[in-house]
């Protein structure tokens, strides 16, 4: 089934973005319950799930080309929004492969590689590109490897280089992040970069999650989500621009703020990569506001029940404290209080 | 609870090392920057920092065991060339301003040192540098929690969040969301 692109998407200035039906029934909804608390949540990446945002190894969703459009810029604005350190050219050269092979057997209408050897041909028919290129020759593309294949896919990626029985970020591409910057913690180790993460590091779940990931094999990639909250549908929720979004959270009102707060999911996966041995840390971001989960009656219900009983350090870390309680009012209307089925399922076929 | 921010011990001499470099961004090494029983003279070279213009080092390695250099920069100079003609069983300690111990380390690392062959002590000013992540100036010499940029002039918060690789601190600007709206400033990192 071919995807109903929406090219003309923005994600800035005058927000021109929604999801369909479809969309939000595929969204990957975070809560496998009614509360939430960090915890090491990794399953297998497998194909499939239990909403259709799991169905392939990079999801793509009828933003693909809007959201390459927003990518696009945030660089031309800020080229430091992607950095590899120079030892990471062997996991650059992985991601591409790992990218190209798994789009193209995942949406053979929209992607196909064809290889003879090391001469490949990459096609990209949403957006227009078909580029022949030598495997391993930097100079036979018109971008080093990372750029140039993330440039084409939706959502963040960071690269991880295994050492000294630790994890360190040696490259990433990140435009569409959740307020962190790659050009500040770029080089540093798992438990560094996790630093500003409160609650998280008392109940270990970081040791337990890097002693985890070390041994990751190739072949068996995982994922998890994670979440926070958005004030209007921005991808680039940067520190970088924090004075430009920042002022954002002062313009939700209770008439407002149905459609204007989005719940901002990251399906995070990670993959052994199998020359370099790093590891490819995808962060693919999904956007929709609270009107449109709603719509789903078990979501509704259990968003209302998360917020309003979430920790108070966590939800200070989110972000949520000027509105969180606006948030819970609004959402009360749509919780009467029945129980909710387990698992992030919307337990309905059609909006 | 900061996991990035650094920390620091009294240094001891590494007995698996065979040559035994100090070096130090004051005139004099504190002796409370040494661990019990480390005194300045049981390394092999002590270089400090007189902080005048005439200030200049031996020529002869060894034969003269104190160097004076005129400032930071002046010395990293010199120990970035040493570096690069050490062999194994080198070690290399560091004494002072934390931006001092990240230059020294960031210098090690760069010609292949591995993180048990240099140690690093945190003496004197606590200041700190702080890294604007809008405009990317560093701002040098910070003591209070939220601090003017020297590039953009945002009044940034210093947060607890130190990259090794900029040798700096984070700052966001703390009134982005309500422009105006800055809390009390203090001064902090003596």
């Amino acid at each position: 089934m071919s995807i109903a692109y929406k090219p003309d998407e923005t994600f800035r200035d005058d927000f021109v973005y929604s999801n369909s039906d479809a969309a939000i029934l595929r969204f990957p909804f975070p809560f496998i319950e009614d509360e939430y608390m960090y915890s090491v949540n990794i399953e297998p990446h497998v194909r499939g799930g239990e909403t259709g945002a799991f169905d392939a190894v990079f999801d793509v969703d009828e933003h693909y080309i809007a959201e390459c459009r927003e990518r696009a810029m945030v660089l031309e604005q800020d080229p430091n929004r992607c950095m590899v350190l120079p030892h990471m050219m062997t996991a650059q050269w992985d991601t591409l492969e790992l990218i190209m092979e798994s789009l193209a057997e995942d949406y053979p209408e929209d992607f196909t590689l064809e290889k003879d050897g090391d001469a490949w041909t990459w096609t990209n028919r949403p957006l227009g590109i078909k580029d022949s290129f030598v495997f391993g020759d930097v100079d036979s593309l018109p971008l080093e490897p990372f750029e140039y294949i993330t440039r084409q896919a939706q959502g963040d990626f960071t690269l991880q280089d295994q050492r000294e029985n630790n994890l360190f970020m040696d490259g990433g591409m990140v435009t569409t992040q959740a307020d962190w910057s790659l050009e500040f913690d770029l080089g540093m180790s798992f438990h560094e970069w996790h630093g500003p993460v409160p609650v998280a590091h008392e109940i270990n779940v970081f040791d337990r999650a890097l002693q985890y990931l070390l041994r990751l094999q190739y072949g068996h990639p995982v994922r998890r989500l994670n979440w926070t909250m958005t004030v209007n549908p921005r991808l680039d929720t940067s520190p970088e621009n924090y004075p430009i979004w920042g002022p954002d959270r002062m313009t939700l009102t209770p008439e407002n703020i149905g459609g204007k707060l989005h719940l901002r999911v990251e399906l995070q996966t990670l993959f052994r990569l199998p020359r370099s041995n790093a590891i490819l840390f995808g962060i693919r971001c999904y956007l929709a506001s609270l009107d449109e989960l709603t719509s789903v009656p078990k979501w509704g219900r259990r968003l209302h029940r998360v917020l309003r009983d979430l920790h108070p350090e966590i939800a200070e870390y989110k972000g949520t404290t000027r509105y969180r309680e606006m948030a819970v009012e609004y959402l009360s209307q749509f919780d009467d209080g029945e129980p909710t089925s387990s698992g992030i399922g919307p337990d309905v076929e059609s909006l | 609870m900061s996991k990035s921010r650094p920390t620091y011990s009294p240094l001891y001499l590494d007995k698996t090392g065979k040559r035994h470099l100090i070096v130090c961004d004051t005139a004099e090494i504190p002796a409370d920057a040494l661990a019990d029983g480390v005194t300045p003279d049981m390394f092999d070279e002590r270089w400090t920092i007189a902080g005048h213009s005439k200030a200049i080092p031996g020529t002869e390695r060894g034969a003269v065991a104190d160097h004076e250099f005129r400032s930071m920069n002046h010395m990293l100079i010199a120990l970035r060339r040493r570096l690069g003609e050490e062999k194994m069983g080198f070690r290399l300690y560091a004494v002072g301003a934390e931006g001092f111990l990240w230059e020294v380390r960031t210098a090690a690392i760069a010609v292949g040192m591995g993180g048990g062959e240099v140690q690093l002590n945190q003496v004197g000013s606590q200041a700190r540098r702080v890294f604007c992540n809008h405009c990317r100036t560093i701002t040098e010499g910070v003591t209070t929690n939220i601090v003017e940029c020297a590039g953009c002039g945002a009044h940034l918060f210093v947060r607890d969040h130190f990259s090794r690789r900029l040798n700096a601190f984070a700052g966001f600007q703390v009134d982005a969301e309500e422009p105006g709206d800055i809390p009390e400033i203090e001064e902090i990192y003596r």
